[in-house]
């Protein structure tokens, strides 16, 4: 179940570095075009994200089952991205402090 | 109009859309609830305890009933406890026709429970629409192709497919709607795609029976034959000697070993010296749908006769397809995945046919009064259809679940009288929907659909059989009402309008 929850987690990370690493939407949450470079490795940080969730997956489910639920964990955490980022930007951004508590929780336990 | 190739993809994409949608709106909304088929199926039986028994208990218990009751039927089928149906289920003759009765899992007794559709009903609207199985088939595999244009259809005509990838703008009206049906679109276009192709797979014989006809002359059964299924020949001279059962726990561990949980089991000439013990496992322990496989064990000696076929790679890959379909790998966390991507389908689905009318009404507002009258009457239809399709069918569904807790158990054809709620209502709702102002239906049915689906857990307390399945139904109830109130709130109380198109319209006016 940790598992799944990390994956959901660096899905949305990753979704949201891609997002953030597109000049209209860093301007829309902090309302200046962002640098050329930010952008760049906020993309690069995306894709890691993305990759990441695909290992979580097949640590849950397996590689056979696990990149099918893949599909599904990021397409649904972009969709959940797309609609708080419009309403809630800067909640939009930090929900991503998500990630290093559940990899504090994953280091403790 | 449709001088180029885009704007001939716009014109089907907008009419398929708005004709079929509907009806594909009802699809998807029935197969995402299919999801949870046996979840509700529990819940519409609330005599059914749940009690944490072990298989082999069960089994035993249930194989001590039908000694005492069926001894000499030709066949015994037993459904065990599971995860998700924690129910004891016993019937005699073939599984499909067979007369069922439902025990409890601790004692054995046979227990009265209410006749319902359960969640099954769901899941049968979802591939045939209640139509006769065969024409419902054909129909539904008409309109998945209708969907399968539409998403084709959708991303010729979505030309900034990346550039506005995260995009959303709410509050403005016609744009908010279209980025709506983009980005669900445009986000879940796997899982689109995906359920949508692999649900044309699932019938592909039935649709395009060519190859079989060729290879097989038309014998189907010599086409599963040939994929390893051949069912094994029944001894029917040794079935006519008596014998005694072997003890099934055993059978039970090591089927359990080979192939996962297992979902119940099927007793062939029970009590003869020809007895076959078959033990099948839920589905799910693998993405292919692995419906019909079974170990068969000799009943008397309880040697293992034969086991699960290895599926050939033809037909594998359609199974595995077909299992992508029915979504029973994974366990619960994939269960839910299926299930909230189904729902954004809905969502998506449906705001396309809300976009449709907020554009005409658009046009017609900004029109003269006396616009083209037959234009207006054909807008109004649209308008009802979205009401009482979209709505309405909301409705029918939660309407059928309170149908199962409210209608009289001892009802004569009580399964039929909870089929007729549900069409009922969804037709009252159509009917509603052509009485009122199009936004005073919105809102009523969207709330009284919330009330209904929020009410679920009024219901699960009157009946007093709450357990973690039903709890779970009435919960994702709740959830699911906030969600609608929320929408009728919205439709009830809409942002202004943005200035620049307040301005247009003051302009044209």
């Amino acid at each position: 179940m940790t598992m799944i929850i990390g994956s959901l987690l660096f899905a949305y990370a990753g979704m949201l570095g891609l997002c953030q690493g597109l000049e209209r939407h860093f301007k829309q949450v902090w309302n200046r075009p962002g640098p050329r470079s930010l952008r760049l490795a906020l993309r690069a940080a995306g894709w890691l994200g993305l990759a990441i969730s695909l290992l979580l997956c097949a640590q849950a489910w397996g590689w056979a089952m696990g990149p099918v639920a893949w599909c599904g964990v990021i397409s649904l955490a972009a969709m959940v991205l797309v609609m708080l980022l419009p309403y809630w930007p800067k909640l939009a951004v930090g929900l991503v402090a998500a990630v290093p508590v559940w990899g504090g929780l994953q280091m403790l336990i | 109009m449709k001088n180029t190739f885009t704007q001939s993809m716009s014109w089907l994409h907008t009419w398929a859309g708005l004709i079929f949608g509907w009806l594909l709106f009802a699809i998807f909304v029935t197969g995402t609830l299919a999801v949870f088929d046996k979840e509700l199926n529990h819940w519409m039986q609330p005599e059914i305890p749940a009690a944490e028994v072990s298989q082999v208990n069960a089994a035993k218990r249930a194989i001590a009933y039908l000694q005492t009751h069926e001894p000499n039927a030709g066949n015994w089928s037993i459904s065990l406890p599971t995860e998700r149906a924690p129910g004891l289920r016993v019937s005699t003759g073939d599984r499909r026709h067979g007369v069922g009765v439902q025990l409890d899992p601790q004692t054995g007794e046979p227990i009265a429970v209410r006749d319902s559709v359960g969640g099954n009903f769901f899941f049968r609207f979802h591939f045939t629409l209640d139509l006769p199985r065969n024409w419902g088939i054909f129909v539904v595999g008409a309109l998945a192709l209708v969907m399968l244009a539409g998403l084709l259809t959708g991303i010729v005509i979505h030309k900034k497919i990346f550039k506005e990838f995260f995009t959303f703008r709410p509050d403005k009206g016609q744009r908010s709607w279209l980025d709506f049906h983009n980005a669900s679109a445009v986000l879940l276009l796997p899982f689109h795609l995906m359920i949508t192709y692999t649900g044309l797979v699932i019938f592909m014989l039935i649709y395009i029976p060519a190859g079989v006809d060729a290879l097989f002359e038309g014998d189907t059964r010599a086409y599963f034959q040939a994929q390893g299924n051949a069912r094994m020949e029944q001894p029917r001279r040794l079935a006519k000697q008596p014998g005694e059962l072997v003890d099934v726990a055993p059978l039970l561990a090591q089927a359990e070993a080979r192939l996962g949980p297992i979902g119940g089991l099927n007793i062939r000439n029970p009590n003869t010296a020809g007895a076959r013990i078959e033990i099948r496992p839920v589905l799910g322990n693998r993405i292919a749908l692995t419906k019909g496989n079974a170990m068969v064990f000799d009943g008397v000696s309880g040697k293992l006769l034969s086991d699960v076929p290895e599926l050939r790679p033809a037909p594998l890959t359609q199974r595995v397809m077909a299992g992508l379909h029915f979504a029973q790998f994974g366990g619960y966390p994939m269960r839910w995945l299926y299930f909230i991507c189904g729902l954004v389908s809905c969502a998506m689905i449906a705001s396309g046919l809300v976009l449709f009318c907020v554009k005409r009404g658009r046009k017609y507002a900004n029109a003269n009064a006396d616009a083209d009258a037959s234009a207006r009457r054909w807008y109004r239809v649209a308008e009802v259809c979205n009401v009482g399709f979209i709505a309405g069918l909301l409705l029918a569904c939660v309407g059928l679940l309170w149908a199962s807790r409210l209608l009289p158990a001892e009802l004569a054809h009580r399964e039929a009288w909870e089929v007729r709620s549900f069409f009922g209502l969804w037709l009252l709702a159509l009917l509603h929907a052509g009485v009122r102002p199009a936004k005073r239906a919105w809102i009523e049915q969207l709330g009284v659909s919330a009330l209904l689906c929020a009410g679920l857990g009024v219901l699960g307390m009157l009946a007093g059989a709450a357990d973690n399945l039903r709890i779970g139904v009435e919960v994702t109830g709740l959830v699911l009402g906030l969600g609608l109130a929320l929408a009728a709130w919205r439709v009830a109380h809409p942002k202004p309008a943005p200035v620049r198109a307040r301005r247009q319209v003051e302009a044209q006016a």
